[in-house]
């Protein structure tokens, strides 16, 4: 049981960061899941001292705050100072990450926190805690990646039209009147959220890894967003589970084993596009001009 | 304050090695980094840095110790297999390189974990501090960490020295150095060469993030005060060796300080600093550049209509309302705009209203005059329609410059004293021209 529980998380987790990495990867901002990984850190510290417990929901709301902080900060950095677009984000997220190992080591005497158990949650601790639901012991993470699944579907299919024409070709939907900027912060905040809260029940690595791979899996294999969304959530089925059993194999980390998996999935969906395309390539040169 | 001096003379031998590495490490990441800065793939050393993860682990599980340079070698491939990695990804299909730098990054760090773990449950205590490579551990700095950091500086030194010129045609403009018949492959391979040496000496001392750190924000500083790249070069050294040194300090003075961090707080508020305060491409230059600009254009173009007026018989005498009948102001715009000008001395107040100075009149006719010269050069050189014309010379005759000007009427045949005195599209254009 706790195998499937396990599998069912990492394929929630899977399904929406993948599918808000998905328009990430059209905007080119795939580093924002590492960027926001290590820069919530003070908020999830400053949470910390403020409430003085371990409980979650502060810790939630330091992190996410401090998540839209940081897309804030970057966003600031890159447009009003002129700094170049992937240094912003490369200084904002080391110094808020710098900031929070500060804070941690100076408060680490009186607090029971370390920058390893913040980041670095484990799917293997997912089963420990249930609550009973029609005599079925549910994980408590899996409900709130339950919920967190429901809001990341609401907001990407209520606003589909707007993410396809803003992903797909930004200039264009800004010229003719649409709110770029409003979709920008909406996916920023989204994605704060959902890494956040696929942090604590997986870890730092595999919510980055989810964030980009599937999607990149997806992308190299069409290019329709709705087909995209589908791939990506077989990609992640797929790879919780070859993740799982490849962990029992050799017996290490879930999370990392199962950010392993999603690579090797990439691998072949990188090779069998490489062979296709290759095809087209023959046949368009074959033809006479 | 004698902390300090006792610090800076490196009389403590205790903290000599630290501030030593520390500053060399900072100074020539610095450098490093601001090759990769210039080609817009800052975050490379982030996914390098990540990705040493798994060469260090497996490195131990070769070779059964924990010698550091047998570790640093591992993790020496691991990054740059990472980096080939990505250029293969990048170059082989339609994933972007933000992308391709992110999907290695995980990958890697991920099979890094599953390697750390596995090692974990197997070995004991042999293979404790091997997550110095993920954290670091400025603490524990030896003086052989300083000697290698030195080594490697001096390394990068030399080949940034002797390659200088391909590197700097490499980074500016790739296409360029190719056509010149650089090979664009080797400096390639060098920058992602000096990159990867380091990190994997400086991974150790400060851990994953601050590594990347130290690569992304000194030339992110620097580029605020310079436009060339030996300042940009020396610049941004100074700033990692200056944050580096100065983090090594607080460390060394405060109790269980990290030196890694700090140095990136310091650093970061290098960065804000210069974003704020550089001039030219600080921010508070900026707009403060840009709010002079507005100034001037409102005073041009109060003093223009004002001369207008004149010539067109309306009188001497003008206030907001016989000025906001072709150039519209706000009662508040207007009054600082006037007191402004009244402080130059520009224009006099009268009991009903203003007057020109002599100065005021003849700086309103040369804007008038500017404006009249491009409306007629819009028109017989470029084409443009009679109608088009005078709203592109309300802007332009903000800034056309008394060198473009001699140029344009040398262009059109005129005289430098052409004096346009009525609009043009008031007449026929003909009738205006002072034949030279």
């Amino acid at each position: 049981m706790d195998a499937f529980w396990i599998i069912i998380t990492g394929f929630l987790v899977a399904s929406s960061t993948g599918m808000l990495g998905n328009l990430l990867l059209l905007r080119r901002m795939s580093m924002m899941g590492d960027a926001l990984s290590h820069a919530v850190l003070p908020g999830i510290v400053i949470a910390y001292l403020i409430s003085g417990s371990r409980a979650s929901v502060p810790l939630f709301l330091g992190a996410i705050i401090m998540g839209v902080v940081t897309t804030l900060l970057i966003q600031f950095f890159s447009s009003k100072g002129k700094m170049q677009a992937d240094a912003a984000m490369g200084t904002v997220f080391t110094f808020l990450f710098a900031v929070g190992v500060i804070l941690v080591t100076k408060y680490a005497g009186e607090a029971d926190i370390d920058a390893d158990c913040v980041l670095h949650g484990e799917i293997a601790f997912v089963p420990l805690q249930t609550s009973s639901f029609l005599g079925l012991g549910v994980p408590t993470p899996v409900w709130t990646l339950l919920i967190l699944l429901g809001l990341v579907q609401l907001v990407f299919w209520v606003g589909y039209k707007g993410w396809l024409l803003t992903s797909f070709n930004g200039e264009y939907a800004k010229s003719i009147g649409i709110k770029t900027a409003i979709w920008h912060y909406t996916l920023m905040a989204a994605t704060s959220v959902a890494t956040v809260v696929s942090f604590e029940s997986v870890g730092a690595i595999l919510v980055i890894a989810f964030l980009v791979v599937p999607a990149a899996t997806a992308y190299l294999i069409t290019d329709n967003l709705k087909r995209m969304t589908l791939y990506i959530l077989a990609q992640g089925l797929v790879s919780a589970v070859l993740g799982y059993f490849l962990s029992e194999w050799v017996g290490g980390s879930i999370s990392g084993s199962m950010a392993v998996a999603s690579f090797l999935l990439f691998a072949a969906s990188f090779v069998w596009s490489k062979k296709s395309n290759k095809g087209d390539h023959i046949t368009k040169r074959a033809k006479p001009h | 304050m004698d902390l300090f001096l006792k610090y800076v003379t490196l009389q403590d031998p205790n903290v000599r090695y630290v501030a030593l590495a520390t500053l060399l490490l900072g100074g020539v990441s610095g450098a490093v980094g601001s090759f990769n800065f210039l080609r817009k793939k800052t975050l490379v050393g982030e996914t390098v840095a990540h990705s040493m993860l798994p060469g260090v682990l497996i490195a131990f599980l070769l070779s059964g110790v924990k010698n550091p340079y047998v570790l640093i070698t591992g993790a020496a491939i691991s990054g740059w297999l990472s980096i080939l990695l990505v250029d293969y990804i990048t170059q082989q299909s339609k994933i972007k390189g933000d992308s391709a730098l992110a999907i290695v990054l995980s990958s890697f760090f991920g099979f890094g974990i599953v390697l750390l773990t596995v090692i974990q449950s197997n070995y004991g205590g042999e293979q404790s501090g091997l997550d110095h490579y993920i954290f670091g551990n400025a603490a524990a700095m030896t003086p052989e960490d300083s000697t290698a950091f030195a080594w490697v500086s001096g390394l990068v030194l030399i080949l940034v020295l002797s390659f200088y010129h391909s590197i700097k045609s490499v980074v500016f403009n790739l296409e360029y150095a190719d056509a010149i018949g650089i090979n664009v492959k080797f400096i390639d391979g060098l920058i992602s060469f000096i990159t990867i040496l380091s990190i994997s000496v400086g991974i150790k001392a400060v851990g994953i993030v601050m590594m990347s750190a130290l690569l992304i924000i000194p030339p992110t500083a620097a580029r605020f005060w310079t436009n060339r790249l030996v300042r940009l070069l020396l610049l941004s050294g100074f700033f990692g060796a200056l944050a580096g040194w100065l983090g090594a300090f607080v460390s060394y003075s405060q109790v269980s300080m990290p030196t890694g961090p700090w140095t990136i707080v310091i650093i970061s508020l290098i960065a804000f600093i210069s974003m704020l305060f550089a001039p030219k491409r600080g921010v508070i230059y900026q707009r403060w550049s840009k709010l002079l600009l507005k100034r001037r254009i409102n005073e041009e173009n109060l003093l223009k209509t004002a001369v207008q007026n004149e010539v067109r018989g309306l009188g001497k005498l003008f206030n907001r309302r016989s000025i906001s009948q072709r150039q519209f102001f706000e009662q508040r715009l207007w009054n600082r705009t006037v007191r402004r000008l009244r402080r130059k001395g520009l224009i006099k107040k009268v009991h009903t209203g203003f007057t020109l100075s002599t100065e005021g009149r003849s700086y309103g006719a040369e804007i008038d005059r500017r404006h009249k010269i491009w409306e007629i050069y819009l028109q017989r050189r470029m084409q443009m329609s009679i109608n088009l014309v005078h709203d592109e010379a309300e802007t332009m005759e903000h800034f056309l410059t008394p060198e473009i000007e001699a140029e344009i009427l040398g262009e059109l045949g005129l005289c430098s004293r052409f004096n346009p005195l009525l609009e043009i599209h008031e007449l026929v254009p003909d009738n205006l021209v002072n034949p030279v």
